[in-house]
């Protein structure tokens, strides 16, 4: 038997921490249905929360927070960020990306959204390293509508680590 | 000299305002100048000190009447070309 780890990990190229450092191979989902932004929200959530890195009502902070300030958290063409404050409600620092299978409205001028990428942290500086790398990682030219395309989770590792 | 203060907001000063000033920090590199950017959040943001805040279009418009500092709305927080423009634009106007 091969040595077990305890997540499913992927490597990817280049400096900085690598992608498996990030974002776990089975925290990523692909073509998940949801029929609203709260939806959405929530399937990014439970990814989480299934993992116990948040605590259930984290979601509906989220949601919250996106009732409360707006749609900002869609901050780029068809990409959201789901998250709430730091520190209720979470667990540990974790983060998952989901897209979806047909996009769907935040009220945001950056609509249609088809790829949600939650995280939950436990201050408000120890998750700024990782979240700074996806960042690094979702803003290099036409990322996002790629990673939208993707059929599969390997595909979506396989954009990232372009 | 007297770096000039860049706050990129968002709503708890932790999430997308990091993706925010992580192009700004890039831009400036690019272009040899130098300020000092980082996070706030909507709700505290105006009783810090800065001079000009970077937001999204809708937080903009929930900040624009409680500072007296420039706010700076930025429809995509991915765009380089129009966080640029708009970051020169600023730099050069408040030489």
């Amino acid at each position: 038997m091969k040595e077990s780890k305890p997540f499913e990990t992927f490597e990817t190229r280049g400096g900085g921490l690598f992608l498996k450092e990030i974002l776990q191979k089975n925290h990523i989902r692909v073509k998940e249905p949801a029929a609203t932004w709260e939806d959405a929200i929530r399937r990014a959530g439970s990814v989480l929360a299934e993992a116990g890195s948040i605590k259930p009502e984290y979601i509906d902070y989220m949601i919250e927070s996106v009732r409360e300030y707006g749609p900002y958290v869609v901050i780029s063409p068809m990409l959201a960020i789901a998250h709430a404050a730091p520190g209720k409600g979470v667990i540990r620092n974790d983060m998952s990306l989901i897209t979806l299978s047909s996009p769907v409205n935040f009220g945001s001028e950056n609509d249609p959204v088809s790829v949600v990428l939650c995280f939950g942290s436990i201050d408000p500086t120890s998750h700024i390293d990782r979240l700074t790398r996806i960042a690094e990682l979702l803003s290099k030219e036409s990322r996002i509508s790629d990673l939208a395309c993707a059929g599969t989770v390997d595909e979506v590792i396989t954009v990232l680590n372009r | 000299m007297n770096l000039k203060k860049i706050q990129a907001v968002c709503g708890f000063g932790c999430g997308s305002s990091l993706f925010l000033r992580m192009k700004i920090q890039d831009i400036l590199k690019e272009s040899n100048l130098e300020a000092e950017v980082f996070c706030g959040d909507i709700g505290t943001c105006t009783t810090v000190p800065c001079d000009v805040i970077f937001t999204s279009a809708e937080l903009a418009e929930q900040i624009m009447n409680r500072t007296k500092v420039p706010v700076v709305p930025i429809s995509n927080f991915m765009n380089k070309e129009e966080i640029k423009e708009k970051t020169l634009l600023f730099l050069s106007e408040s030489l």
